[in-house]
């Protein structure tokens, strides 16, 4: 951009502590096109003033130094496709947490004037994405979480193409009779509502269901994903702008859980097959075909196990509740017995445990099961009872309450194990296929598990968590997943009951219809939402090391066969994960770059030796580092004047040419504060924390080398809530620097 | 493996506490806030969660030598706090019912008690029926024409036949008593460690005597005021019948004694403690009806049983002082019937719980002793 307009707000204390004469000077030894102040930059005449300036052509680009740009967020919006605008935060930044009137809080103001000078200079106008974008959302999987969601997203005025596998859709809950209750009183059973749901959906014209069906292949992006499916009826290609895979779960496989008696006697059934015998009609211990006296319930049978499930699968419990409310209805004497370790019925499905715990022949009785044995009649032992050491119990039919295992699959693994394969053929030593074979060995078993079979460079469907699930974000935003415009729904989402599966499915739903919407609109979605920029990448120069193809946390860039990135825009989340990754540093945003971040720290000031005050540049990501800054801003906890902080997407985009700028520069320390890494992790870009301590860590390497204490570099993992830390993190951190002396590169 | 208990669960004596007004135990999820909140609770083995649980399954043997069902004092602190409203006071109250009834020597005599909703005439009924027959077939039902002006009942009742009712009432009690109490403390020591019961006796009496446990019941202050006051009047009744008897045997007292007599003044002591303390109970129960537990047939018949027989032994006192003797003699046959029927019925109604508790506290306080020893 040139002719950059300087705009400088006088209010909310502004003027006051510092001397706005000199950040007027310093916007005339810049070359601003213009420099004005306003007492209340962001009042309607405030804003015009910098919308005239902007629209009339005087200026091309503007600064507005007055708070930060977390505030006042609409008052400065202007036109991105036409103009660049950046933020300085003099309020939050300087007059809110340094003294009025000192020398190093003008000296503060005044270096994040020059350094948002800067980086506007580099800005340019947004391109925005004009692409061609099908509203058409497909749901992957027909059960009750699919279907529902298929409903959501039909009444949002929706295309929907449902792919069940089975040859009728419903799903595991299909065949029930009565479900458990969904709506006050919460104590007697409820009508299945699937056959409803599914016979609106059937003649719903907007809705199409593909039975006996899978998915071959989809290629594309969030808008444009191009999708063929298998059917009965052969292959059916459609384009869908979003995808909801609400693939279920099944039960856990009961031969693995010997001591329960599966398979040793046919009395000891699993709860899918009680449900399928009250379905056909009948309650008959398989043995004789007799009606069973006493049945007795096993619950977290392969849940809660370390050596199984080590989850709660949370369907169980309201599962067997059911089954009970059913037995009872149809067969009163029948005596059914629960052997629980906890009844887990959160919400009001307590009224309904409490409603069948009240029913004649209804038991309940906490402990662990060590043994079933016997063959027509039964023998559960139990061990560590509530009513005090061991007991047994009789019983003519033992039902497991299987866990539930999600049938999904995990793309990373399905990758490492296809590349593996690939390796051990065209490997180049035999020492390297020797190792290809091992891997392959270790990942045989995701061969052939595909489900969506995307043409992701990074595997072929979402990447999976701990346990299977595939993977979201289930602190801040639940139904994200690590590919844009792909969301898991129902048990394939996480362990959850009936009432919660329905209702996840049309949470995805809205998720789905939010990212076609956004897609129209070029937009990025979660969690820059309303971002219309795209990356930029400077092909020419690529040495197809395919360090960002690796590093994209949501799958957007493909490869060709030489190994070029390809960039598929509409997957992309606008993180800056890539252009962090780019040794060649080929990949910037219009408002985004490594030049532009680059160029904020030359214009920082770097003081002499001799002043004996360190400079030190804090890279902080804005999604919780800086709100938390801003947070200890306003409660006024102020910290080291010496530190100048620099506003960055993700820990992850940092590209390590800013270290080194930063070093030769003079400046004597840098800390670079993100979000958490790990299991629980926070970041809203997945890895970009862990991205940031991998390459740090080679930095602070190649410090050593050259002499350089690697302590001048520190990698800080900060929650949104910790605004207390962030104040004594930047003190302390300054403290540090201090203690280390000036950097040795001062002056060179 | 070693044999394990195999547990059945009986569905008659789930039917059976429904009853007793114990069926909210099917309520009951094993939270134990109940446990958590009861004062009397020892820590080592926490009631009445446990007893929920059996209840619940039905394991009335259990439930029989379980000494926490005689350590409640049925404060009703859990049953307010019950976050599923199981009513574990209610529940426990009717356990000891079912216990009396079990107990029961003979047997039948218990059920008949233990049915008091519907054969409440017939315990009543039959004592006062009894004594109507017995002065009438022994010519006393009429008034003596040469009546005193300062009469005494021995003119209208001997005391030979007083006593030729009430001490093989008091021995068959006593006996029934005896036999049960065997029972229960059987069950009690089954397979626990060795208890000094005579260890045992002098602090459970000590307790007994200040209600010290029911002190801690915090919620039920006016409860025990009630009760403890109840039981010295009883204690007091009871010494003064003693003392009348030696007064006419051995110290040849002229009857009736003079209102200002010792003997006189500790038995008219006692009606008044007897009086204040029914009262106390008798507007608790009618009043807040959650904190006083529900209100079963089985407990109502021994609490009316118990009224009325102090109200009619106040009221035959004032009848001979101020009323006719036709009167008087109505109200104390009355009176001699309800207290034939306190005493039959003793080993068989709520008025067990003396036993039961007695012999509990006494068991729990001689295994301290013994552990000590």
């Amino acid at each position: 951009m040139e002719r950059l307009g300087v705009f400088l707000c006088s209010g909310c204390g502004i003027g006051e502590a510092l001397k706005l004469e000199g950040l007027t000077a310093i916007a005339e030894e810049l070359g601003a096109a213009a420099c004005r102040t306003h007492p209340c930059l962001c009042s309607p005449e405030g804003a015009a003033e910098v919308r005239a300036a902007l629209d009339d052509g005087t200026v091309g680009g503007a600064l507005v130094a007055a708070c930060s740009a977390r505030a006042k967020v609409e008052a400065f919006a202007f036109d991105p496709t036409r103009h660049a605008v950046e933020r300085v935060s003099l309020r939050e930044q300087v007059v809110w947490s340094h003294p009025a009137g000192d020398e190093d809080t003008q000296a503060l103001a005044e270096d994040l004037l020059r350094m948002g000078y800067a980086r506007l200079a580099k800005a340019g106008a947004a391109k925005p994405l004009a692409e061609a974008i099908e509203r058409t959302v497909l749901v992957v999987g027909g059960g009750l979480a699919g279907l529902t969601a298929a409903r959501t997203a039909a009444d949002l005025g929706h295309p929907v193409v449902v792919v069940e596998k089975a040859a009728a859709a419903g799903g595991s809950l299909a065949a029930l009779a009565e479900v458990v209750p969904a709506g006050p009183p919460y104590d007697t059973l409820h009508a299945n509502p699937l056959p409803g749901l599914i016979a609106e959906l059937t003649a719903n014209d907007g809705v199409r269901i593909f039975t006996g069906s899978t998915v071959a292949s989809i290629t594309g992006q969030p808008g444009q994903f191009h999708v063929t499916l298998a059917t009965p009826a052969g292959e059916v290609a459609l384009t869908a702008g979003a995808i909801v895979q609400a693939t279920g779960s099944r039960p856990y496989d009961a031969t693995r859980l010997g001591h329960l008696g599966y398979g040793a006697s046919p009395n000891v059934v699993t709860a899918a097959e009680l449900d399928a015998m009250l379905a056909a009609g009948g309650l008959k211990r398989p043995s004789d075909g007799a009606v069973p006296r006493r049945i007795v319930f096993i619950q977290c049978a392969g849940s809660r196990d370390p050596d199984h499930l080590p989850y709660c699968s949370a369907d169980c419990c309201s599962a067997t509740l059911r089954q009970i409310a059913t037995i009872h209805h149809s067969h009163p004497e029948v005596e059914t017995a629960v052997v629980y370790r906890d009844i887990r019925t959160p919400g009001q499905l307590e009224r309904f445990f409490l409603a069948v715990q009240q029913q004649p022949g209804s038991l309940f009785l906490r402990g662990e099961v060590a043994s079933v044995s016997g063959n027509g009649r039964l023998e559960v032992a139990l061990r560590d009872t509530a009513l005090g050491g061991d007991a047994a119990l009789e019983a003519d039919l033992v039902v497991l309450a299987l866990g539930l295992v999600p049938n999904s699959a995990d793309g990373e693994a399905i990758r490492i194990h296809s590349d593996a394969v690939r390796r051990a053929e065209k490997g180049e030593s035999e020492t390297q296929r020797e190792e290809a074979r091992k891997v392959a060995a270790q990942y045989a078993s995701h061969q052939g598990t595909e489900i969506l079979h995307l043409d992701y460079r990074q595997g072929p469907d979402l990447p999976a968590l701990r346990y299977g699930f595939p993977d979201s974000h289930f602190i801040c935003f639940p139904y994200e997943t690590r590919r844009t415009g792909i969301y898991a729904a129902g048990t394939v989402h996480a362990p959850m009951d009936a009432a919660a599966a329905a209702e996840d499915g049309a949470g995805a739903a809205m998720k789905a219809v939010q990212c076609i919407v956004a897609a129209e609109r070029g937009e990025a979605v979660h969690p820059r939402a309303g971002d219309i920029t795209v990356p930029d990448f400077f092909l020419q120069r690529c040495t197809q090391c395919k360090r960002c193809t690796e590093e994209c946390p949501f799958g957007t860039l493909n490869e060709d066969e030489k190994g070029t990135p390809q960039l598929n825009a509409l997957r992309c989340r606008r993180c800056g994960i890539c252009m962090g990754a780019c040794p060649e540093r080929i990949i910037s945003f219009p408002d985004y770059s490594v030049d532009a971040v680059a160029g904020m720290i030359k214009a920082m000031s770097v003081p002499e030796e001799v002043e004996e005050k360190p400079r030190i540049l804090a890279l902080m990501c804005e999604n919780d580092a800086l709100p938390a800054l801003d947070a200890a801003a306003t409660l006024r906890r102020g910290w080291n004047p010496w530190v100048r902080v620099i506003p960055i997407r993700c820990l992850g985009s940092t590209n390590i040419v800013w270290i080194a700028d930063s070093l030769s520069r003079g400046i004597d320390g840098v800390i670079l504060i993100g979000c958490k890494s790990g299991d629980d992790y926070q970041c809203h870009y997945v890895r970009g924390s862990q991205l940031a301590q991998t390459r740090l860590g080679n930095v602070q390497e190649t410090l050593q080398r050259l002499a350089l204490e690697p302590e001048r570099i520190r990698v800080v993992e900060l929650a949104h809530d910790e605004f207390a830390r962030v104040p004594e993190v930047l003190d302390e951190f300054a403290a540090t620097i201090e203690g280390l002396g000036p950097n040795p590169m001062k002056g060179f | 493996m070693a044999a394990i208990p195999t547990l059945l669960p009986s569905h008659e004596f789930r039917e059976a506490l429904r009853r007793r007004g114990g069926d909210t135990a099917s309520r009951c999820f094993q939270c134990a806030t109940c446990s958590g909140v009861c004062e009397l609770a020892p820590d080592e083995a926490p009631f009445p969660r446990r007893l929920m649980l059996l209840a619940q399954w039905g394991q009335a043997e259990r439930l029989a030598a379980d000494p926490a069902v005689w350590l409640c004092h049925q404060c009703n602190d859990c049953t307010v706090r019950c976050p599923r409203d199981a009513k574990p006071g209610d529940v426990v109250q009717a356990i000891r019912a079912l216990v009396i009834e079990k107990l029961a020597f003979p047997g039948f005599l218990g059920r008949l008690v233990g049915a008091a909703r519907a054969s409440w005439p017939l315990l009543v009924g039959l004592p006062i029926a009894f004594w109507v027959a017995l002065l009438a077939a022994t010519g006393h039902l009429a008034i003596p024409v040469a009546l005193p002006q300062h009469w005494a009942y021995e003119q209208l009742v001997p005391h030979v036949l007083i006593y030729s009712v009430f001490f093989p009432a008091a021995g068959w009690a006593l006996l029934a008593a005896w036999v049960s109490g065997r029972r229960f403390w059987g069950l009690l020591a089954a397979g626990g460690p060795p208890v000094s019961f005579f260890g045992g006796v002098v602090p459970a009496v000590s307790e007994i005597a200040t209600h010290k446990r029911f002190a801690s019941c915090d919620a039920a202050r006016p409860r025990r005021f009630g009760h403890l006051t109840l039981l010295w009047g009883f204690v007091g009744a009871a010494v003064t019948s003693g003392l009348l008897i030696v007064g006419i045997y051995v110290q040849h007292l002229a009857m009736p004694l003079a209102l200002t007599h010792p003997y006189k003044v500790l038995g008219n002591v006692s009606a008044v403690l007897l009086v204040i303390g029914a009262t106390v109970l008798v507007a608790n129960r009618l009043g807040d009806g959650r904190k006083a537990g529900a209100a079963t047939a089985f407990d109502n018949y021994f609490l009316t049983v118990v009224a009325l027989v102090i109200v009619t032994g106040v009221l035959s006192e004032v009848a001979r002082l101020a009323l006719t003797p036709e009167f008087a003699l109505a109200v104390y046959v009355v009176h001699l019937g309800l207290v034939l029927c306190l005493f039959l019925t003793f080993p068989y109604s709520k008025f067990a719980h003396m036993l039961y508790r007695s012999l509990t506290m006494v068991h729990q306080l001689g295994g301290a002793e013994a552990s000590r020893s």
